[in-house]
């Protein structure tokens, strides 16, 4: 699925990203529009800390895969 | 001294004649050797700056010259980043930890030298070596880390000690090979007089600091750990800095606003700043953060001052916790 964070602000992105992938089972993947400058180097430290994967694409575009519940 | 004591005894010029001028030189000296004593450097190597920040042009500038390249990392102050746009530079990444590895440079090279970072704590601890010229960035280790002995160009600034803000002191070391950036006529390092007054301040400040350091040092450290291990134990998702320096923390909350967070345990009645982007003038995330790996958002900066108390800490801690908890629902 694609997640359209276009314009949102820390912390938004990520707190919709992460209420997207409650309910998802692992393996789930996600496709993030962000053009926020904190969700580059914010989407690294999340995946670290919540042990899940993100990739980065085009500009402000992040392919995240879910990894953990 | 009280300060408007000080103002009255430093008012008139130290470089004219007269009475009163020849006991403000005294004390202009007087200040002189304090610092020098301090910062372990000559007095006569000593300038005041009411600009402290102008001191990162002087110190670096100053050192680099068409043949030199000038090193720095991507860790320094936005200060250091500003400068290498104007010389042929080349940027060191950090490790996770923090440090900077100097191998592999040019007897040419020019070398920044952060002793501690001012956002983190983090304590370099490797130092470069058979270069040509070496900054040393001290404002935020102030008296607490020594210099190295190949250092070309240092920069402290006085509020490190809780002196006055406004006074920088720069020293170029008489073995330097330096040459003033700056328009100039003279001998002169610093563009202006210095305010006298707040060099007399800053002195009286920096000998109380010291003194007060040797016994607080302990407590702080303690401090530190604790906030670290409740940070720890007790909020879920957070993320530490590395750090170094005791008396600095850097935290971080995920799925928290930072400008909420930081208004939040102002009205509290804890002050804190924040490395995030949403409370930056820039809306830009703490670059430091960044190059760290470490989580931006939901961040704050703590300083554990000689006065803090173990009370004090515990109660906001508590409030720390039910704020990051209330935030996040």
């Amino acid at each position: 699925m694609i997640l359209d964070c276009l314009g949102k602000r820390c912390p938004l992105p990520i707190i919709e990203l992460a209420k997207v992938l409650t309910d998802k089972p692992i393996g789930f993947k996600v496709t993030l529009l962000s053009d926020d400058p904190a969700s580059a180097p914010d989407l690294i430290a999340w995946a670290r800390m919540t042990s899940n994967s993100t990739e980065t694409g085009e500009p402000d575009t992040f392919y995240i895969v879910k990894l953990a519940n | 001294m009280a300060l408007p004591h000080i103002f009255e005894a430093a008012w008139p010029d130290p470089s004219k004649l007269g009475a009163d001028s020849k006991s403000a030189a005294l004390l202009l000296n007087e200040a002189r050797e304090t610092f020098a004593g301090h910062l372990g450097v000559r007095s006569d190597e000593i300038n005041f700056l009411g600009e402290p920040n102008l001191g990162f042009h002087l110190g670096i500038s100053g050192l680099i010259s068409e043949q030199n390249q000038f090193i720095f990392s991507n860790i320094d102050r936005m200060e250091v980043f500003a400068l290498s746009e104007i010389h042929r530079s080349k940027m060191l990444s950090v490790e996770g930890t923090g440090q900077i590895s100097f191998s592999d440079l040019e007897r040419t090279d020019v070398a920044c030298l952060q002793l501690c970072n001012r956002e983190t704590g983090i304590i370099q601890s490797s130092r470069p070596a058979n270069i040509s010229g070496l900054f040393i960035d001290a404002t935020a280790s102030g008296t607490r880390i020594a210099l190295p002995e190949n250092w070309s160009t240092a920069l402290w600034d006085s509020t490190t000690w809780a002196g006055p803000s406004g006074m920088g002191i720069f020293a170029v070391s008489k073995g330097a090979n330096w040459k003033n950036p700056l328009p100039h006529l003279d001998g002169r390092i610093n563009p202006g007089p210095a305010s006298l007054p707040l060099i007399v301040a800053s002195a009286l400040a920096i000998d109380s600091w010291v003194a007060d350091e040797k016994n607080l040092a302990a407590k702080i450290a303690a401090i530190n750990t604790d906030i670290r291990n409740y940070i720890t134990a007790n909020i879920p998702d957070s993320d530490l800095a590395p750090g170094g320096a005791d008396h600095l923390i850097s935290a971080s909350f995920l799925y928290v606003n930072a400008e909420q967070l930081v208004t939040k345990l102002a009205d509290r009645g804890y002050p804190v700043d924040s490395g995030s982007a949403c409370s930056a003038s820039n809306m830009q995330p703490s670059h430091v953060l960044a190059a760290l790996g470490v989580l931006t958002q939901g961040n704050i900066r703590l300083t554990i001052h000689h006065v803090t108390t173990f009370e004090e800490v515990k109660d906001f801690l508590e409030i720390l916790s039910q704020t990051i908890t209330e935030l996040r629902s």
